[in-house]
């Protein structure tokens, strides 16, 4: 099946400053996409040229097959972008400002469409309200009925969490995951957030300078970080719990006197575990620590070079 | 590069025009009642001047602040539009649907016509009814001509300052309100041509309005169209307005290349 979104060897350079660097990509319907980096990856950079408010300077983008350079309006009309940081027009309402969005999509009844969307978003009694009184939950719950208002096939979604509040987040993390499912969006999403990453994405991308240095889903990019940790507290003589677990685990580390944590690979902590409990002491807590997406990412944020 | 025209999504230009114009205090401010305000006080001056001078001559300066409102209106109208939406950080949000720039910038010239031709005629009917200045006398197709090649002078205007602003970001925002003043004094649009000195008079004989504003003077006396005028500051106007056009198409391709499009809303 061809993928809704193909990218080529995308680059962009600010003078000498290489901002995205020959990155390609696929997405196909219903896929999640994340694109992940520290702050200056690319990964703005990238969802602006995708949306083409940037020029690349080389490299293709293919939306349905289409160049976006080239049948941009076809592309357009079947894409969409939602944001935390891009706002509607602050001084007239949600129903207006939603008006004119649909009419820029050419909906049909776009009054219908709008209620319709606002019901699911439970957001229906704020139509009457200046956009720029709402808050920060409102208005990406807005931004996102603004990003379906043309039934798009692939939405593009720059932080739409950033500066929600946990409940909020999680809220409309959970209206992503069922629009995924329910109407087979294909989503391009960045974050720093990287549990909801874990939790919506499919695949990830990781840029750092520019490149892509991993790209793979989340559980096997984890699993590319050999070693997990687990802290064992103990009653009993640091000195035998030492001599248990010597030379045969990556590290061994006591930050208190009856605290004990052994970096391992992950395979190996149930013997790390067997160990302690044959040293003659009496374990009272056991606390494993598997790597995490950001473990990865800062792995790359601090230079570690390419994840494995 | 095929580029389609929406008559729908200009349609969607103007209606956010129309909804940004009835809730901002500042437009309703800086348009309908700046206009009433000029017409009001020139009209005043024009009252006395004729008291203590030939009539025509206040009348010149009566006519001359009253067809700048063509060119302040359009092309406030055209600079400021995309500003309110930067402003709101909305701009990029309307470039990512299918919306062109091309089509933008219809829209925002059938607004600025629409705004030119609403306060033009209440601000020459005040000074008809309430000054006795008969602006309407000139000839309606007379006054269209002035009236068209005064908005296309505006639309070129609009067109460069909206270009600046696209490609230099909104640091330089305050030339949407004040570029167009320099044109003022440069235009002869208070007084006649030959009372500038000569090196300023050259100038002035590169700019459209100069024409226009020497046309309607001499209709003041003689209402027929003027062509030996008007042909001329059609003329410039057309170069004008291509140069125009060409000048906002390079600035807002480089606004794109440099990704300042999307940084002006940071």
């Amino acid at each position: 099946m061809q993928p809704v979104l193909e990218v080529r060897d995308l680059t962009k350079a600010y003078g000498s400053f290489r901002a995205v660097d020959r990155v390609s990509f696929d997405l196909s319907k219903g896929q999640i996409l994340g694109l992940l980096g520290p702050n200056g990856a690319g990964k703005t950079t990238t969802i602006q040229m995708l949306v083409g408010i940037t020029l690349p300077d080389a490299g293709s983008i293919h939306y349905f097959g289409m160049d976006l350079r080239r049948h941009r309006e076809a592309c357009l009309e079947r894409v969409n972008f939602s944001s935390s940081y891009n706002m509607l027009q602050g001084r007239i309402s949600v129903w207006e400002n939603l008006v004119v969005f649909a009419r820029l999509y050419r909906v049909d009844k776009p009054e219908h469409k709008i209620r319709d969307l606002c019901g699911y978003f439970g957001i229906t009694h704020l139509l009457s309200q200046v956009f720029k009184v709402l808050s920060s939950g409102e208005r990406t719950r807005v931004n996102l009925v603004k990003a379906l208002l043309n039934d798009p096939e692939v939405v593009l979604m720059d932080e739409p969490t950033a500066s929600l509040d946990p409940d909020i987040a999680d809220r409309t993390l959970s209206l992503i995951e069922s629009l995924r499912q329910s109407r087979d969006l294909a989503i391009v999403y960045t974050s720093h957030e990287m549990d909801e990453v874990t939790r919506i994405c499919d695949e990830v991308i990781f840029l750092d300078h520019g490149r892509i240095v991993a790209q793979d889903t989340p559980a096997r990019l984890t699993k590319r970080i050999l070693h997990s940790q687990v802290r064992v507290r103990f009653e009993g003589q640091r000195g035998q719990v030492l001599r248990a677990l010597n030379g045969r685990f990556a590290a061994v580390a006591v930050p208190h006197e009856n605290v004990v944590v052994v970096t391992t690979e992950e395979h190996l902590i149930p013997q790390a575990i067997f160990d302690i409990s044959n040293a003659g002491v009496r374990i009272v807590d056991i606390d494993i620590e598997k790597p995490t997406l950001e473990d990865v990412f800062l792995q790359i944020a601090r230079g570690d070079g390419r994840v494995s | 590069m095929a580029v389609a025209v929406s008559v729908s999504r200009i349609a969607a230009v103007l209606l956010q025009e129309v909804y940004i114009t009835l809730r901002s205090v500042e437009v309703i401010v800086d348009l309908p009642v700046w206009s009433l305000v000029t017409v009001m006080v020139f009209g005043f001056v024009t009252l006395f001047l004729s008291r203590v001078m030939n009539p025509i001559f206040a009348q010149y300066l009566y006519m001359g602040t009253l067809l700048w409102e063509i060119i302040r209106v359009a092309q406030y109208s055209m600079s400021l539009s995309a500003l309110w939406n930067v402003w709101s950080r909305n701009l990029t949000n309307m470039f990512i649907t299918p919306l062109s720039m091309p089509e933008y910038i219809v829209a925002q010239m059938i607004s600025g016509a629409i705004k030119a031709v609403v306060l033009f005629g209440l601000v020459a009917l005040i000074a008809l009814f309430v000054f006795g200045l008969n602006l309407f006398a000139l000839g309606l197709p007379n006054l269209a001509l002035l009236f068209v090649n005064l908005l296309c002078f505006a639309y070129s205007i609009g067109l460069i300052i909206l270009g600046i602003i696209l490609r230099l970001g909104t640091r330089i925002q305050a030339l949407a309100w004040g570029l167009v003043l320099v044109f003022q004094p440069l235009t002869a649009a208070y007084y006649p041509l030959d009372v500038m000195p000569p090196a300023l008079q050259s100038v002035a004989r590169t700019l459209p309005p100069t024409y226009v504003f020497e046309a309607a003077r001499a209709s003041l006396s003689e209402p027929r169209v003027h062509w030996e005028f008007m042909a001329i500051a059609a003329v410039q106007n057309a170069l004008y307005f291509g140069l125009a056009v060409w000048f906002f198409a390079f600035m807002y391709r480089r606004s794109r290349q440099t990704g300042q499009f999307a940084r002006n809303e940071e």
